[in-house]
């Protein structure tokens, strides 16, 4: 047997957006086990929720993470929504939904940009990057913000998108779409990219289902889960739409479902900007306060996320709790990483797209 | 065809103009609504502090006695926060960023002394009516707080009040306001369930 060396990777290192931290277990080139340990960005935003009165509390939410951001106000304002009892008018639910799909969009970007990093491709990384930037400024264009939005409130939105700004939005995405088929492309064939991703890091479908796998990293193993389908927010009204599912379960399939889940958004925004009625923005809540508990649920870029909020009666909530898809994939990353080289490590990490300071808040 | 779709982009790439900005050069195009940073009419400022208390990042404060708002740009998140609760909506939210500095600024805005001959529309002077006497339907900023029968003793409006100025007794039944101190946001006036407030 050979001897057992343990190499410390993180919480700085070149591949990570975020301080991770793994003890991995060498013997040669290849990892026997990886030990992970969090904390490193610990900012106790949980807890801010007995200083800050529940409808300010939402910009504090939304600053859990900057790439998924509105998606943790919409999850916030769903649950406190459901302890208040009340329904959100159409037209804000449906922009809500435009809003969150566009950042599922520049998430998946962001991420395969990122992967073409890691396996050292730059040129396809900086293209990746290019495109992502022409949704920054949409988002710019219609919030104000191209990293944190703050449009989402309690009872809806605070701002309108006008219907010739949609029109001009669709028309930037079929832009993008052409875009975005050269890149993939780039991404499904190439033989130097399918080298470093084909075969590494499998998961099963038993697996996924066992460790718990959310979002891409179970759908990449055959799990058919998406919340969206459920049909929350405008998803209902929208045409019914499959998960995108690989069942490879190895680092090529993960990256295709995400490219799978970057077009059907795309597909998504288009549907709803068409769609989408007239009227109201929010409702006025007035002199009521949450009482009671509940769990809202969402579809994140990165998998499944929860969202309990426990009222009071009072101004302040008494506690909210978000759980993250990265906290859920942190085992199966444990999983992929036994028994692959250490020159794949940096993939592995990247293929469950983990965002720590959503996870550790 | 490898070779005509790799000169296609080599040609483009020498002659197509570059992807990024040559920033400061070329400044920086900002959108209708981006969110750089807050502004104040410091005039139109009552000094009510409800910005200050609804702020989540406490970049915000307001000094009564001093007559000073002041905001530590380092800590404000921009949400905008304040400029929609601002009852004299005199906070707005403007797109172009404050300079970089390598300290934490902290801007700090001083009422200015109210001009006599200025023009009543932005002077909130102390109004010698009472708040019994009947006025004009059109609020102002010398009008004063009245309350019609319907009131229900609900404190609503007491609780809201920025300054403390109004006072309900429901035991007694009574509603008084405290004309010197209120500020005349017609914050209670919008918070009224029974619509029985008038700031006229």
């Amino acid at each position: 047997m050979a001897k057992r060396t343990i190499i410390p990777f993180g919480p700085q290192h070149p591949v990570l957006p975020e301080p991770v931290h793994l003890d991995l277990v060498m013997e040669d080139e290849t990892v026997v086990e990886a030990i992970p340990s969090i904390g490193y960005i610990h900012r106790g935003l949980e807890k801010l929720v007995e200083k800050n009165e529940w409808p300010e509390m939402v910009y504090v939410i939304e600053r859990i993470c900057g790439i998924c951001s509105f998606g943790h106000g919409w999850g916030y304002c769903k649950s406190v929504e459901g302890n208040l009892g009340i329904e959100v008018p159409k037209r804000a639910e449906y922009l809500r939904t435009i809003w969150h799909e566009l950042s599922r969009c520049h998430s998946h970007l962001l991420w395969l940009g990122l992967l073409a990093d890691a396996f050292g491709f730059e040129s396809l990384f900086m293209h990746c990057w290019r495109i992502r930037e022409t949704i920054l400024d949409i988002f710019e264009d219609t919030t104000g913000g191209r990293v944190i939005f703050s449009v989402c409130k309690v009872g809806g939105v605070r701002k309108d998108i006008s219907n010739e700004k949609l029109a001009e939005i669709a028309k930037i995405l079929e832009g993008i779409k052409k875009e975005t088929a050269e890149i993939c492309d780039v991404f499904i064939e190439d033989g130097s990219v399918k080298s470093r991703l084909v075969g590494i890091g499998t998961l099963s479908y038993d697996e996924a289902v066992e460790l718990g796998a959310v979002g891409p990293m179970g759908r990449a193993s055959g799990v058919a889960q998406d919340i969206r389908t459920d049909g929350h927010g405008a998803y209902s009204e929208l045409e019914s739409f499959a998960p995108v599912v690989e069942t490879a379960g190895d680092s090529y399939a993960r990256c295709l479902v995400r490219i799978g889940e970057l077009k059907q958004s795309m597909e998504i925004i288009i549907e709803a900007i068409e769609k989408i009625p007239d009227g109201e923005l929010e409702v006025v809540i007035k002199g009521k306060n949450p009482e009671g508990n509940f769990v809202a649920r969402l579809e994140q870029p990165r998998g499944e996320a929860y969202y309990y909020s426990k009222g009071n009666g009072s101004k302040f909530l008494e506690r909210i709790r978000v759980r993250t898809p990265t906290n859920a994939n942190i085992p199966a990353l444990v999983k992929t990483l036994q028994g692959c080289d250490l020159a794949d490590v940096p993939i592995l990490i990247l293929t469950i797209d983990p965002c720590i300071s959503c996870t550790e808040r | 065809m490898a070779i005509l779709k790799i000169g296609k982009t080599v040609l483009g790439s020498l002659f197509n103009k570059p992807a990024t900005l040559m920033y400061p050069v070329i400044p920086r195009e900002y959108k209708e609504l981006t969110r750089g940073h807050i502004d104040i009419v410091m005039e139109d400022c009552i000094l009510c502090g409800i910005c200050s208390r609804k702020c989540p990042t406490n970049a915000i404060t307001v000094d009564r006695a001093a007559k000073t708002w002041s905001i530590q740009r380092m800590q404000c998140i921009q949400c905008s926060c304040c400029v929609d609760v601002c009852p004299k909506k005199c906070l707005t939210n403007e797109s172009t960023y404050t300079t970089p500095d390598v300290i934490k600024i902290v801007d700090t805005f001083e009422q200015p002394e109210k001009p006599a001959a200025a023009g009543a529309a932005t002077s909130p002077a102390t109004s010698p009516a009472t708040a019994d006497t009947a006025a004009a339907p059109a609020p102002s900023a010398d009008a004063t707080l009245k309350v019609n029968d319907t009131c229900v003793f609900c404190t609503l409006c007491a609780k809201k009040c920025p300054v403390g100025a109004i006072t309900v007794d429901r035991e007694a039944k009574t509603w008084s306001v405290d004309n010197d101190a209120c500020v005349k946001c017609g914050v209670c006036v919008e918070a009224c369930p029974k619509k029985s407030l008038e700031l006229s």
